[in-house]
């Protein structure tokens, strides 16, 4: 009966049991805790690998108990297996990694039983198969990543922190809820498949549009989407192997919902308009702030507010395979961009060794342009004719991608740059646009059959695609010729406004007064005047 | 501020300006994390003792110069300190309100009153804050963090401020446009910075007009203002004395300072309320500063600590009895740093074999060398940085291997602006981001970092005379007190830690090299010493070097204890030789390493070395924790010894010193680079909060010179808590450096006269100084170049 019950399951299990024991020992040095703890996370590991074996040889395989709005559901098909093995490699290094790191912490114990548990609820989050499901995982993982930003909870920044987190992830489960509510209400189920499915079929109704809206607002709350983004800019107050899960296994969880509710969402085309503008605003709303961050993780928190936009425009142009390849590829390069960032300091003094970089003029940025067009209409077409016609949605966000490649082929264009400078910036630029290409073509063979295809356009559609190829495209040129205009003084003040997120932290720290002294403060002074 | 005011109106306007001048320099320059260097945290209060910096520092910091009580009240519990070390130690004292007896001093350490937190005076956004309920302090931190992260910044973000501005002028145009404060509920703050005066100096002077600031208040008020701007005022510092090491000035430190005065002036105008409190701390602040019995029965108790680590050392060193100099030439001459991790490496390398012999010497090798290396257009001084760098050299390869190099490091840079730029970004993460699995699985399993090839041999870029060659092997030999004697093989060894994915990486290396390996020092010299158009010279010069001496240069990395020979150059003939030394080496090193790894965290002696390459390791290895001694002397004096890696040894025989040159040498460089060293180490360790570098666990670099904790705000130097601390106690035992010199008594004391800095950092008891004789404790050191026999100390013991 090795089909019956699907192994990715058990890690959560097994995880939980661990970290009960961890946090029966809270304090400093527990024994050989920590060494159980990192193997553990590898034996989750193990166990999803074994998930994808067992679904290659019988087969997508699901669980369920109660019913109707109250069904909770497990589910072991190719998406949830994905982003169980994903959060379980990311969690075995994260824990290999606190074993050392950690080391003599007051609270090592109950460090790593709290990693644990938030690593069984994200776990047990990306295979839900309901309604229900989802918000106890999510309001799960919510109280116990809360529990670690507090880790020095001494620190009144922590405490801020974790109160502005908390606020917008249970927001996020508040529209969760609602969203669980109404679609009970309307249609008697839980079950996002059935949902769907119904969807699908009969339409979704003003209720059902609304449940949709609802559990697009939790997705968009849960990644930190524009304009209540400001919590993540903030937790880096926990250890950093907490920023690597939170960036690398937890912001994505909206996205992980989206998908999973795919056929759902995609029966309300006002709903993934409302995706597309959101999430597109805050890619590069994101993108531009994180130009102007100097503390390396900082910046790496703005660049996941932005990544996570652009996975909610993929989400809102139907490209859902893109998507999850999208929330795959972060999360491997932003768990080991925070692991690593401690090398910021070398990395920073490296890049002035090799002399000054070169600046490439307007016509070098226009000639760019052309070349990496160029260079997208061959890859394009080749493509097109091995594996078959592109979606209209397909082709503009290809067409977005090349624009950041144009950048790297600008930057060897420019006129001081020497000519075997440029043939490599070029060949890495086809290089990148190869790989992604393939990689894109990989995510529709795995997962495109198990997701719905992008919507055929209708007027709303083309319209949104027009502003974001437009959009995208005057800020990757304006980027390219950025040492052009830069430092001019006219610029100033739009540096000073970016590199403060445009103030929508300020605004919201101020109405919930995180302006205000906390406990800890007070009193300054009385002891000599 | 630093240059002449001929505009600005004399009397009081200048006596402000002075204050603030005085005030500037009471704050210790940190340097920049790409090559930093150990800064003695309390190097603007040298020419004051403990007592009165904990004074001065309790009243702009909140902090002590000393221990907490609770530290000395644990050693007298434990015996560690005696009564014998406190009746010297009260002896010593010079205030007259110290404790009447040494019972009295014991109850100072238990006094309640001893332990209560100190605060520092409140700044106006303290007392705006306790009114209001706003946390002005933390917006200000914030607000100036933000900007000065990208002033300072040497190229994380892509997008910088507008460079080539004086601080001042930078904050200026960047307040003007900030609405934070004004959010934060500061109205009116864009409006009061687009009036504030044209000059950072002008802003001063109206600032501290409209806080009614008197001559006699300004210090102490500016420097607090500087503290609480914590690792940034350090950082402008430091731009300072680049500078004026070149020659020049710099204004940061004065914008720094007109900056945090604005926000002062701004805040007072807009809550009135807190006026009377502000008054009466400018009051305050105008009081002379005397320290406070506490901080005298402290200072006191340090100083009895120290005494009985003294007691021990003296026991340790115990004399030349028993210990005999091998009338025999070495076979294998080993030159160390003096830094205190070479101590466990010598005593192991000497148990391995009787023909070999080491030595103690500053790592940089006496060679003053700015220096570019391979694919690099930057110059690292690579010396100690109390000197201007005077020897150009380069590890450039030729024409067609170097652009091959920078081709390459230029298109990794283009690559690293695809990943960081706006719309790229998203292609690169698509495109790149599943490779990272392949490297997340490579860090975790430590696998990265560990090939790098050797450097090209550096070279003077000008070519050097056989004369200038001559002189400089020669002193640099005499200063080795390597006359005669030679060994057949001299191994000139650096140092440099490796560790993996450390902001701090250059707080392991050689401090003698500006915070870099001591590879090219040494490199460098025994290529020099190799040359036969050197060796012609050196006969006239006084030193008598065989013909089959061979000088070899090597890196010592402090982390593994494995050592690497550059030794390619080598005649052949000598290879067997070569491999006997390899094998030595290594011997050593297993030696090392097993005497080191029960200090260390979850090490045994076959681990310690993979710590180098673990991406999660924050105590890779303990640096120069611990160290407390610097001893001057002939090696036989210390050798067989156990120190306990506790000890800078620097080589000397002051027998052989005509005109006492090199002692000078001695006193002037090396000993205050330890002193540095030491004292980092101690503020790191007594004063975490204000001197120490914060917890790593959630440090955040920033701009490519520092790093600041969680999500902003104050630059954070010195050591982190990790380097000095295991988590349930401090592995730096916090003591002044005690400085033993085999020499003469006059002829140290002539040295301290010529250099009143060094004197005053003795005078007033930063360091502990002893004259030995024969390898034992002779002399005290006393302030006014005075000596105390040591015989009766013990005897009055």
């Amino acid at each position: 009966m090795v089909s019956a019950f699907p192994l990715t399951l058990f890690s959560p299990v097994l995880l939980l049991l661990v970290s009960a024991i961890a946090l029966s020992r809270p304090g400093i040095g527990p024994g050989g805790f920590p060494k159980w703890s990192e193997m553990v996370a590898f034996a989750a590991l193990l166990l999803s690998a074994g998930g994808l074996v067992q679904f290659w040889l019988f087969g997508p395989n699901r669980i369920e108990l109660l019913n109707g709005g109250m069904l909770l559901a497990m589910r072991a098909d190719l998406v949830s297996i994905t982003m169980a093995i994903l959060v379980s490699f990311i969690g075995w290094v994260v824990m290999r990694y606190s074993r050392t790191y950690l080391d003599g912490e007051d609270q090592e114990g109950s460090f790593h039983g709290l990693m644990l548990s938030t690593l069984a609820c994200v776990l047990v989050l990306v295979q839900a198969a309901s309604m229900a499901m989802l918000l106890i995982a999510s309001v799960a993982v919510g109280l116990t990543l809360k529990r670690l930003l507090l880790f020095y909870r001494h620190r009144p920044q922590a405490q801020r922190a974790s109160i502005k987190f908390a606020l917008v992830w249970h927001g996020g489960d508040l529209a969760l809820l609602v969203s669980a509510i109404v679609f009970a209400i309307a249609f008697g189920t839980g079950d996002i498949a059935a949902l769907a499915d119904t969807a699908t079929a009969t339409g979704l109704g003003v209720i059902g549009n609304l449940g949709v809206a609802f559990l697009v607002l939790a997705a968009i709350l849960k990644t930190a989407a524009f304009p209540l983004h400001g919590w993540l800019t903030e937790v880096m107050e926990a250890p950093t192997p907490v920023s690597a899960l939170l960036h690398a296994g937890i912001i994505n969880s909206g996205g992980v919902i989206l998908i999973t509710a795919a056929g759902l969402v995609q029966a309300s085309p006002g709903s993934m308009a409302a995706l597309v503008m959101i999430g597109g605003l805050t890619a590069l709303f994101g993108a531009m702030v994180m130009l102007t961050q100097s503390a390396i993780k900082t910046s790496l928190a703005w660049s996941t507010i932005s990544q996570m936009g652009f996975m909610l425009l993929q989400c809102g142009l139907g490209l859902w395979a893109l998507a999850l390849l999208h929330i795959v590829a972060h999360s491997l390069y932003k768990a080991h961009a925070f692991l690593s960032s401690g090398g910021a300091v070398s990395a920073v003094a490296a890049l002035r060794r090799p002399g000054p970089v070169a600046v490439p003029s307007l016509a070098a940025v226009l000639r760019s342009f052309a070349l990496a067009l160029v260079l997208y209409g061959l890859i394009a077409t080749t493509f097109t004719l091995f594996i078959g016609p592109k979606t209209a949605q397909a082709l503009a966000l290809g067409a977005i991608l090349i624009f950041g490649v144009a950048y790297l082929v600008a930057q060897g264009l420019a006129d001081l740059a020497p000519a075997e400078l440029t043939r490599r910036t070029v060949a890495a630029s086809a290089a990148a646009a190869i790989a992604y290409f393939s990689f894109q073509a990989a995510a529709h063979l795995a997962w495109g059959g198990a997701l719905p295809k992008a919507p055929i356009p209708g007027p709303l559609e083309w319209a949104l695609i027009v502003l974001a190829v437009l959009s995208f495209g005057i800020v990757a040129f304006a980027q390219a010729l950025f040492p052009l205009w830069a430092h001019h003084p006219a610029t100033a003040g739009l540096r000073v406004h970016l590199a403060n997120g445009l103030y929508l932290n300020a605004l919201l720290d101020r109405a919930i007064g995180g302006f205000q002294t906390t406990a800890t403060k007070g009193n300054l002074g009385e002891r000599h005047v | 501020m630093f240059e002449t005011h001929a505009r600005l109106a004399p009397g009081r306007l200048s006596d402000i300006l002075k204050s603030a001048e005085r005030a500037a320099r009471r704050i210790p320059p940190a340097f920049p994390l790409a090559a930093t260097v150990a800064v003695n945290p309390f190097l603007g209060q040298g020419d004051e003792d403990l007592a009165t910096a904990s004074a001065r520092l309790a009243r702009v910091a909140g902090i002590s110069a000393t221990q907490a009580a609770s530290q000395y009240a644990l050693a007298l519990r434990e015996g560690k300190i005696t009564d014998e070390d406190l009746t010297a130690a009260l002896a010593a004292s010079p205030f007259k309100q110290k404790p009447a007896d040494i019972s009295a001093l014991k109850a100072a350490a238990t006094n309640p009153d001893t332990h209560s937190p100190i605060r520092p005076f409140p700044t106006v956004a303290d007392l705006a804050a306790e009114l209001t309920g706003t946390d002005w302090p933390s917006v200000i931190e914030k607000s100036v963090g933000l900007w000065a992260a990208g002033h300072f910044d040497q190229g994380q973000a892509l997008w910088s401020p507008t460079p080539g501005m004086e601080a001042y002028d930078a904050w200026r145009a960047w307040a003007m446009h900030d609405l934070t404060p004004e959010i934060a509920g500061l109205s009116g703050f864009c409006a009061h910075v687009c009036a504030i005066p044209d000059t950072a100096e002008r802003a001063i002077l109206r600032a501290s007009g409209a806080l009614g600031l008197s001559e006699a208040s300004a210090e102490t008020v500016f420097h607090r203002l500087y503290m609480d701007l914590g690792g940034w005022s350090q950082h402008a510092r430091w731009l300072l004395w680049q500078a004026e090491l070149a020659g020049g000035s710099d204004q940061t430190l004065v914008g720094i300072l007109a900056i945090r005065l604005i926000w002062e002036e701004a805040l007072l105008a807009h809550v009135p309320g807190v006026a009377d409190k502000w008054a009466q701390t400018v009051a305050a602040h105008g009081e002379t500063l005397m320290p406070g019995a506490g901080h005298i029965a402290l200072a006191i108790l340090q100083d009895a600590m120290e005494r009985a680590h003294q007691r021990h050392l003296a026991n340790a060193l115990g004399g030349l009895e028993g210990s005999t100099i091998s009338a025999e030439r070495p076979f294998l001459q080993a030159a160390f740093c003096i830094d205190v991790r070479s101590e466990v490496y010598r005593r192991a390398l000497e148990s391995v074999d009787p023909t070999i012999e080491t030595i103690g010497f500053a790592g940089f090798f006496g060679l003053p060398l700015s220096h570019k290396a391979k694919g690099s257009d930057i110059a690292d001084a690579h010396l100690p940085v109390l000197l201007s760098p005077a020897i150009e050299t380069t590890s450039h390869c030729d024409t067609a291997c170097e652009h091959e190099v920078r081709i390459t490091a230029r298109t990794v840079r283009a690559w690293g602006r695809f990943r960081q730029a706006a719309v790229s970004s998203f292609a690169f993460v698509e495109a790149a981001g599943p490779l990272y699995a392949a490297k997340l699985v490579s860090n975790a399993l430590g696998l990265s970092g560990k090939a790098t090839g050797t450097e090209p041999t550096p070279r003077p870029v000008a070519a050097m005379a056989a004369d200038t060659k001559a002189d400089m092997a020669a002193t640099v030999l005499k200063a080795m007190s390597l006359h005669e004697g030679h060994g057949k093989i001299v191994l000139l060894l650096g140092h440099g830690g490796h560790v993996t994915n450390n902001p701090h990486e250059s707080a392991y290396q050689c401090g003698a090299c500006g915070g870099h390996t001591g590879e090219v020092s040494a490199r460098l010299l025994a290529e020099i010493l190799n040359e036969p158009e050197t060796r012609a010279g050196l006969a006239d010069r006084g030193i008598s070097l065989p013909q089959d001496t061979l000088f070899v240069a090597g890196l010592h990395d402090t982390t593994s204890d494995e050592v690497t020979l550059f030794d390619q150059d080598a005649p052949t003939a000598r290879a067997a030789e070569l491999q006997k030394v390899r094998s030595w080496l290594q011997q050593a090193g297993r030696l090392a390493r097993a005497e080191r790894a029960p200090k260390l965290p979850r090490a045994t002696e076959k681990t310690v070395a993979a710590r180098a390459y673990n991406w999660a390791e924050v105590r890779p290895e303990w640096g120069l924790a611990g160290c407390a001694a610097f001893i001057a002397a002939p090696r036989n004096a210390t050798s067989g010894r156990n120190l306990g890696g506790r000890a800078f040894l620097h080589s000397y025989d002051w027998q052989a010193d005509q005109g006492f040159g090199v002692l000078e040498l001695i006193l002037t460089a090396p000993v205050v680079v330890a002193s540095w060293i030491s004292l980092q180490y101690y503020g790191s360790s007594i004063a975490p909060d204000v001197f120490g570098g914060g917890n790593k666990l959630i440090h955040n670099v920033v701009g490519g010179i520092g790093v600041i904790e969680g999500n902003g705000g104050r630059l954070r130097p010195g050591l982190p808590m990790q380097t000095v601390h295991d988590g349930e106690r401090l592995v730096h035992e916090p003591l002044r450096l005690s400085v033993m010199i085999e020499a003469p008594r006059e002829a140290i004391a002539d040295v301290l006269a010529r250099h009143p800095g060094v004197r005053s950092l003795f005078d007033n008891g930063w360091l502990h100084l002893f004259a030995l004789k024969d390898g034992k404790l002779d002399a005290r050191y006393h302030a006014g170049l005075c000596w105390s026999e040591m015989a009766t100390e013990r005897l009055a013991a």
